[in-house]
């Protein structure tokens, strides 16, 4: 083996009183941020680091790169120590990175002049550069975008330009730093296939900084960090398997390896190293085969299996197991969560269009007929690809757009019959957009928060009162309330930004993506503070989410939106049903339902679709179980 | 998103377009030069010619050059205005009041406009017919030979592709921030002057707080991929003068003599 092509030694890093990580929070002086690292990764590797926010994977990250020099202890790249000044710009060329953000590391106006500036940089002749800009173009697939404006580019592609600045480098490893955080699943699906290839076929060496498990379970090796610190170092399959280890440290597994081994701790024989919905198939495919065919007559014969309370008594220890679940998650199926008494609608749109800039030659027909309604107490969930007029959607419910045909009814009332609707409504209906927290502006979180009242010229004690229960519901303790809202964690700052719209009292609550970019805690956090505030308050909420899972485990009703029209609507059930569907309009069914789709494929009679891990566990274990015996 | 026009670009491919953006750049300026040479009408007659004839060429819309005046339309009046009623002269044409015009004043008011209006067009044609990014790198070609008394040409031109690359994103940001504000009950419509300025520092604070946080990663990413300020880079669009450039610069001699001339006679 040749030298590897990333080794650290003991690295330790401390943040200096001055220094900070730019687009998280200050860090407080002498901050450890890696305490005593040590990682080798070998050429041609895939290493994903994972780790909840601050656990130090990022500045590991800008290491490798030379933004940041240890410590103390040794950092090497392709044998170059990164301490050595003349190493420098060798070490960036060889090891390019690519961040977070897609629009803020393009350079130029014009797509290959941008990916020209590395090659530009290290004085590559010109017509060597005009080679490399096309190879590196044609390598992320976006020959055909070489001479357009990064501007018009989706936030996927935007991302794979930045890879291809980095290839025209000719690096041999490539740092991502979270790169999908702020992408939606099809960008995140281009950029992902787009990293693979270049480790499969061209031997790159790729280190994936990520928040998603599901990224982290392509790589070769994943390596786990917590406080500054190594914590998990190894093979997909066996860090995955460490489920409880996961979460303590605030990550979790793929859901497929949670249910495997949520089954096998219940006695049904099955691997738990699985990590792909495939995988998870084959296995139980096979462990089922065996009995399938001679057992499926029996099954939809006997009731029983569908009904399995009513056995309950006649299970043995591995039921205790099986009943923690039942109360853990309710029951599937059985709608918990809506009010369904309420029978009086929050919002109603009939035959609404919006076109943007009408008369113009940039005129852009943004939706189109929708009609939908809401019903009071419920809790939405809107999906849709990036451009399919999600967002145009709900900025008509709170009538910051007005639309250009159709009427909406906020509570039965059309909000543009006059004027003093219009406002009413504004207070009415609270729309959270996606990173809101960089709407921020006050010196004080208090102040902050106090905003929205104080622009309804509420009394100084109301606006009190409303901005303390407002930062209670989000949990926000009285400790920060005179805090500058910049020096919290970004978890911490979304909260405050929700509470800053709480405050006004809405009924109905809209949110943008409100775990976007946030680490596994983070976004359980954020969701369970959302689904506190609907049980206890009753208000209706409609959440947009790219993520199915959060969608399924929350929602009571779906709104799938496409080209500017409504796709589908109805329960998760009917949405959910046909994932091929969704997939042609760049949506996914959430990882259980495909788990369960694919199965029911193979011809497996399960009777119902769960949506979370703890109901599939249960389903699968029912129909398990027998065959065992 | 309603998309954003940035600068004002009108893409087409006309012989114009393809020319090479440092000659536009030099042309232009030599252009307007030539308009404070020009003492006589058939001065300005030839310079109308040679801006009617590159607007033809470039397959501009009129209507497009003719916007470009909105901008000055008030100082194009008041200096037309100004010249015609208090220029002095002998040739008197008609006194009303304490309003007296001459014939002078007419000349005089008449070329002043032409000359105005022919450097809008000339330089919006400019503007027009290149890409704001092949402007930049024009300007960098024409600040180079100033690198001897340190003015950092390559730095300055870095700097304005930057803005030209972030102010769609910043407008859009803008956008955004202005509609979470107005969710919140913020009014940036009604009120006075001082209402209005004080109901923009919620805009503006989160504005300049992204502006600089992107700055800040956009320098890192600069960094990681190399960029050094003060070190040689290599470019890979180099401009070749091409043959019509050359025919180009042929026919605004000719255009540029023939002005020089109308002086001489």
């Amino acid at each position: 083996m040749s030298k590897p092509m990333i080794e650290t030694n003991d690295l330790i890093f401390e943040y200096r009183a001055t220094s900070f990580e730019p687009g998280s929070n200050v860090q407080p002086d002498g901050f450890t941020a890696l305490n005593g690292v040590n990682i080798t990764v070998e050429q041609g590797e895939f290493v994903a680091v994972l780790g909840h926010n601050g656990s130090g994977k990022s500045t590991f990250a800008k290491h490798i790169n030379v933004l940041l020099r240890p410590s103390s202890g040794k950092v090497h790249v392709d044998g170059l120590d990164t301490a050595d000044d003349a190493n420098v710009w060798l070490i960036r060329q060889h090891a390019g990175m690519v961040f977070q953000n897609p629009d803020n590391q393009l350079i130029a106006t014009i797509v290959e002049d941008d990916v020209a500036f590395g090659p530009e940089n290290l004085c590559v002749e010109s017509e060597q550069i005009r080679q490399r800009v096309d190879w590196a173009l044609g390598a992320v697939d976006m020959a055909e975008a070489k001479r357009r404006p990064p501007h018009l580019l989706s936030g996927g592609q935007k991302q794979r330009i930045a890879i291809a600045g980095i290839l025209a480098m000719r690096p041999a490893c490539i740092v991502l730093d979270e790169p999908t955080a702020m992408l939606d699943p099809i960008g995140r699906r281009e950029v992902m296939r787009t990293i693979s290839r270049l480790n499969r076929e061209d031997g790159m060496t790729i280190v994936l900084i990520t928040h998603y498990m599901d990224e982290a379970a392509q790589a070769d090796r994943v390596i786990v960090m917590e406080k500054g610190s190594v914590m998990m170092d190894g093979a997909p399959a066996q860090v995955f398997t460490q489920i409880e280890r996961l979460r303590e440290l605030g990550l979790e597994a793929p859901q497929t390896t949670e249910v495997c081994s949520g089954l096998a701790k219940l006695g049904i024989p099955i691997d738990t190293d699985i990590l792909t919905i495939e995988e998870m198939v084959e296995a139980i495919d096979l462990s089922g085969n065996h009995g399938v065919s001679d057992l499926r007559g029996n099954f939809s014969q006997g009731k029983e299996l569908t009904t399995p309370r009513t056995r309950s008594g006649s299970l043995g220890e591995s039921d205790d197991e099986l009943r923690k679940i039942d109360r853990k998650d309710g029951i599937a199926g059985l709608p918990v969560r809506s009010n369904m008494q309420g029978q009086e609608t929050a919002i109603e749109c009939k035959g609404l269009g919006h076109t943007y800039s009408p008369g113009t030659p940039f005129a852009k027909r943004a939706l189109d007929n929708i009609t939908l309604s809401v019903e009071k107490g419920s809790f939405v969930g809107l999906i849709g690809h990036t451009g399919s007029g999600k967002s145009t959607l709900i900025q008509h419910f709170n009538a910051l757009l007005a639309p250009s045909e159709g009427t909406i009814l906020i509570n039965g009332r059309d909000i543009h019959a006059d004027k003093k609707i219009l406002r009413e409504t504004r207070q009415n209906v609270g729309l959270v957009f996606q990173y809101p927290e960089h709407q921020l502006f006050e010196v004080t979180v208090y102040k902050d928060v106090a905003f929205g009242p104080e622009n309804m010229g509420l009394p100084k004690d109301d606006v009190d009162a409303r901005v303390r229960k407002a930062l209670s519901l989000v949990n926000i303790g009285e400790e920060h309330f005179e805090k500058s809202p910049f020096e919290l964690s970004g978890g911490q700052k979304r909260r405050v930004a929700i509470a800053g719209v709480l405050a006004m009292q809405p009924s109905i609550l809209i949110l943008d993506e409100p775990t976007a970019g946030l680490d596994p805690r983070g976004r359980n956090t954020i969701l369970s503070t959302i689904k506190n505030m609907h049980d206890e308050l009753g208000i209706t909420v409609v959440l947009v989410s790219h993520s199915m899972e959060d969608i399924a485990k929350y929602v009571s009703k779906i709104i799938v939106m496409h080209d500017g029209t409504i796709f589908k609507q109805g329960t998760r059930e009917e949405v959910f049903a046909d994932a091929k569907a969704l997939e042609n309009i760049g949506l996914n069914a959430p990882a259980m339902s495909r788990l369960f789709q694919e199965l029911r494929a193979r011809g497996l009679d399960l009777p119902q679709t769960p949506f979370t891990t703890e109901d599939a566990t249960r389903i699968l274990y029912q129909y398990l179980k027998p065959l065992g015996d | 998103m309603p998309r954003i026009a940035i600068g004002q670009y009108y893409p087409a491919s006309s012989p114009i377009h393809s020319l090479d953006p440092r000659l536009k750049l030099i042309c232009s300026f030599l252009f307007i030069i030539m308009l404070f040479v020009i003492t006589s009408a058939p001065g300005y007659v030839v310079a109308a010619g040679f801006v009617a004839l590159s607007v033809k060429i470039s397959t501009v819309p009129f209507s497009f050059i003719l916007r470009s005046l909105r901008a000055i339309f008030i100082l194009l009046l008041f200096t037309v205005a100004l010249n015609m009623f208090f220029m002095p002269g002998e040739d008197l044409v008609f006194s009303f009041g304490f309003i007296t015009v001459y014939m002078e004043g007419i000349i005089r008011a008449a070329m002043m406009g032409s000359r105005l209006i022919l450097l809008i067009f000339s330089s919006s044609l400019l503007t027009l017919t290149t890409p704001p990014i092949e402007l930049t790198g024009a300007i960098e070609f024409v600040l180079t030979p100033l690198k001897k008394i340190r003015v950092p040409a390559a730095e300055i031109a870095m700097m304005m592709t930057i803005a030209l690359r972030f102010i769609p994103t910043l407008v859009e940001e803008m956008d955004k921030i202005m509609k979470a504000q107005k969710a919140r009950g913020a009014d940036f419509e009604t009120g006075g002057l001082i209402k209005k300025a004080k109901s923009l520092i919620p805009l503006l604070i989160p504005l300049f707080i992204s502006a600089f946080r992107r700055a800040d990663e956009l320098a890192m990413a600069m960094e990681a991929r190399c960029y050094r300020p003060d070190a040689r880079r290599t470019r890979m669009k180099i401009h070749r003068m091409a043959r019509r450039d050359f025919a180009a610069l042929g026919v605004a001699g000719l255009f540029f003599g023939m002005i020089l001339m109308t002086r001489m006679l």
